[in-house]
């Protein structure tokens, strides 16, 4: 007696989209493949999980080609059983099916550039998101933030006011830095050579990248802008596979551009970011870019060539390592000029091995840092880029990807490499000759004496450091403490909140893994305490995945946000970003 | 020569011949019509020396060039496995034409050892492969029932072609017959199992490539 399967609505509208969503180098891939097992060990899951067949990218990918078989193949077809093919029924089988495409492959395309057929698993797989997002089912953290990126216009939910204030403020640090009042971040000039467009973490979590990017368009002598919407040309819909809201996203920022009649789109370090603007847009919103657009990486090497800046790669002295984001080398070609910018601005630039199309996935990639339930894998799975990193002996990584230096960061604390990351925007700025300025005579540094404690920046400020760290607690606090905070300290998050009802400091800095009670609890309990109205708080972890902890609750969001390991300029500039001191000084001042 | 190895090796392999040129060419029609091509509408990027068409080129090329991916560099082995897998089968299709059509040619003893030793090395190699399907976890987890089945059919098959390669039925022609009538079967299967990768990685190879070589990825560059 033959049974007929019913089919969730579900899974009926996976397969129906499929059709839709398959086109000739999608259906190749999904026939041409022989099963050859060649491209197994190019995957960083299956060398970080020796024996278990389920990483390896055939495998997965047959997850995908079996229902490709089974509905449009023929010999699938009438003899599934004889080629694998099989279908979706329920909504369980697409969990399952989430599980490997979202939470097994970071569509890195290692597998795809070493298949000796030409098969481009990462395509299809990210074609396979796209089908699971389209009826709802993806991770928790993709429908966040391509919520944020489809409501607010950026994938970090940025204000438009947080975005322009903290433009304003890396503006007055340009300013204080230069000693040159005419330094400016323009915003939405027409006309201009340059328009330039960046990644919402820059806003939140590493203001100084847009500091140290005016620098250098100031010192070039760039006209130069950056818009005040549509500036975010991360996008998204590459990793949820959505290809709506990947055109919508670039259809924004190209519009703005227009707008402006920039003449050229510069698209700051993010390999996702770059890929899906420079490369991917123009596809998914079916428009004709009518501007040029490039990199910021050739941007900076262009004014070296022609003279426009002076670099001293003496100031960059500490060896370093470059780290190719997968999306800029295997599918950009961008993966030359980074080493020759970094050979111009660097000292002791040391490869790291494979490199450029053969380069390990940072592990963060295809949006994993934004998918909380993987990060024990994705973590097991970056020992391979553990080990790649520790060989080169350098102390720090470079990449010129925001989503690597998330991905990075992470690997690096829980493997204990003790290597900084940075990007290369960060190098040639430090490495910047500013002619200006050598006629300026140096100041000698001002020792804070008691009776000058006042002019300290975190004079009169008391601030609450929450870490269960002793040494982290320590170092937070010496470096406050010198710039004239008075700090308390906690090392649980009981403690936390009792200190800070009792103290009622201006800011508290809160690891987000200690002890005691959950610390998204307390936070949600400080937030809604009448008498902490005014607490400011700016989480420092060191496990970026607990964000989700903080930002799912509905209070007001922390304030600041700074990435362990923490070092002591960015602690001070989140720091008085978040006291909105610099605003302060400028009112101050006569 | 008896009515039935006349009938294998000419109408039976004829009419296969034909079935598996109109299946193909019907497979290609539908893989073609059926499927659109996505285009890039972005300008180039990567390297100002690679194009489309040499990512093509280069793409197509990659069967000859093992030191081009990690994946063949690190493992000569199986790159030499599947060198000589593949002119087996070049030569054991080779051979089904010209024992009916050509067999003056197989007058030659060294050509005749030859072909044996062709042959016979692909048949050796099918075994290791088979082996490595069973016996590798990896392998194993992604196999079909037609991944084992069409490479025993062709490791059998490579057995009875080099059999068949002297032409003689001094012997008895069961040898021939089983190896003319494997190959007709193997005509009319092929279209319908993975064996018909050959006719579609000419497509996947040319737009890989295409987009790579636009994108400045090919030629792979790595260290």
């Amino acid at each position: 007696m033959s049974k007929t399967k019913t089919r969730s609505h579900k899974a009926e509208k996976v397969i129906e989209r499929m059709g839709e969503k398959l086109n000739r180098q999608i259906a190749g891939s999904m026939i041409a493949c022989v099963h050859c097992g060649m491209c197994i060990d190019s995957c960083h899951y299956v060398l970080a999980n020796p024996g278990d067949p389920t990483y390896a990218p055939p495998y997965k990918a047959d997850r995908v080609r079996k229902l490709f078989k089974k509905h449009f193949d023929w010999t699938g077809r009438v003899i599934p059983w004889w080629v694998k093919a099989g279908s979706v029924y329920t909504d369980e089988d697409l969990e399952e099916l989430k599980d490997i495409v979202f939470g097994k492959c970071t569509n890195c395309r290692r597998c795809s550039i070493n298949c000796p057929m030409g098969v481009d698993f990462a395509t299809f797989n990210r074609m396979a998101r796209g089908l699971l997002v389209s009826v709802g089912v993806m991770p928790e953290g993709v429908a966040v933030v391509s919520k944020d990126q489809w409501e607010i216009g950026n994938q970090m939910g940025v204000l438009k006011e947080d975005y322009l204030e903290t433009l304003e403020w890396m503006e007055e640090e340009l300013q204080d830095e230069l000693e040159d009042p005419d330094v400016a971040i323009p915003v939405d000039k027409t006309d201009c050579e340059v328009v330039y467009s960046i990644n919402p973490r820059e806003v939140k979590y590493d203001p100084r990248s847009i500091a140290d990017a005016a620098k250098i368009f100031h010192a070039a002598g760039e006209s130069w802008t950056m818009p005040s919407e549509g500036w975010d040309m991360t996008n998204f819909g590459l990793f949820s596979g959505d290809d709506l809201l990947g055109g919508s996203v670039a259809q924004r920022l190209y519009e703005k551009v227009s707008e402006l009649r920039g003449k050229t789109l510069v698209i700051s370090e993010c390999g996702h970011g770059y890929r899906s603007t420079r490369c991917e847009g123009p596809n998914w919103a079916k428009y004709d870019v009518p501007f040029e657009m490039e990199s910021s990486v050739l941007t900076m090497l262009r004014y070296i060539k022609e003279g426009r800046i002076k670099v001293d790669k003496s100031r960059n002295t500490a060896p370093v390592t470059f780290h190719d984001s997968c999306n800029n080398a295997r599918s950009c070609g961008l993966f030359e000029e980074p080493r020759e910018l970094l050979n111009l601005v660097c000292e002791d630039f040391r490869e790291m091995y494979p490199n450029r199309t053969e380069n390990y996935c940072c592990t963060g990639g295809g949006g994993a840092m934004s998918m909380s339930e993987y990060t024990p894998r994705r973590l097991k799975s970056a020992s391979v880029k553990a080990n790649q990193l520790k060989e080169t002996g350098a102390e720090a990584v470079v990449t010129s990807c925001h989503n690597c230096v998330d991905g990075l960061t992470d690997v690096i604390r829980h493997y204990e490499l003790g290597m900084e990351v940075t990007q290369l925007v960060n190098l040639v700025a430090n490495a910047l000759v500013i002619e200006e300025k050598v006629a300026v005579p140096v100041e000698e540094p001002v020792v804070a004496e008691p009776e000058e404690a006042e002019a300290l920046p975190l004079a009169g400020r008391t601030i609450l450091v929450a870490d269960d760290e002793p040494d982290q607690v320590e170092f937070l606090a010496t470096v406050l403490e010198d710039n004239g905070a008075t700090v308390y300290r906690a090392s649980n998050s009981d403690e936390a909140l009792e200190q800070a009802r009792r103290v009622k400091p201006d800011l508290l800095t809160l690891d987000l893994h200690m002890p005691g009670r959950d610390v998204g609890e307390v936070f949600e309990i400080m937030r809604k305490d009448p008498d902490l109205e005014d607490l400011k708080i700016c989480v420092i972890t060191g496990r970026p995945e607990l964000r989700k902890l903080i930002y799912d609750r509905s209070v007001r969001r922390p304030e600041g946000y700074v990435d362990k390991p923490v070092d002591e300029e960015r602690l001070l500039l989140n720091v008085r970003k978040v006291l909105e001191l610099a605003h302060e000084h400028e009112e101050a001042a006569p | 020569m008896s009515d039935l190895l006349h009938f294998s090796e000419h109408t039976l392999q004829e009419v296969a011949l034909v079935f598996m040129v109109v299946v193909y060419i019907a497979r290609i029609t539908w893989f073609l019509r059926r499927f659109k091509a996505g285009g890039e509408r972005q300008a180039p990027t990567g390297r100002m020396n690679t194009t489309k068409a040499k990512g093509i080129l280069y793409s197509w090329a990659n069967i000859a060039m093992p030191w081009a991916m990690e994946s063949t560099r690190t493992k000569p082995l199986m790159y030499v496995q599947f060198a000589v897998f593949h002119i087996g089968v070049t030569v054991a299709i080779a051979l089904s034409f010209v024992i009916p059509y050509w067999p003056t040619l197989l007058d030659s003893p060294s050509l005749v050892v030859l072909l044996q030793i062709l042959i016979g090395a692909a048949c050796l190699v099918g075994l290791v492969r088979l082996v490595r399907r069973v016996s590798n976890p990896y392998m194993r987890a992604i196999s079909s029932p037609d991944d084992y089945f069409s490479l025993t059919l062709l490791t059998v098959w490579f057995f009875f072609a080099v059999l068949a390669v002297p032409n003689s039925a001094a012997n008895g022609e069961w040898h021939l017959i089983t190896y003319f009538i494997m190959t007709a079967f193997f005509l009319m299967y092929v279209p319908f199992s993975k064996i018909s990768h050959y006719l579609y990685y000419p497509f996947t190879r040319y737009y890989f490539g295409k987009s790579m070589g636009y994108r400045g990825v090919y030629p792979l560059q790595h260290g």
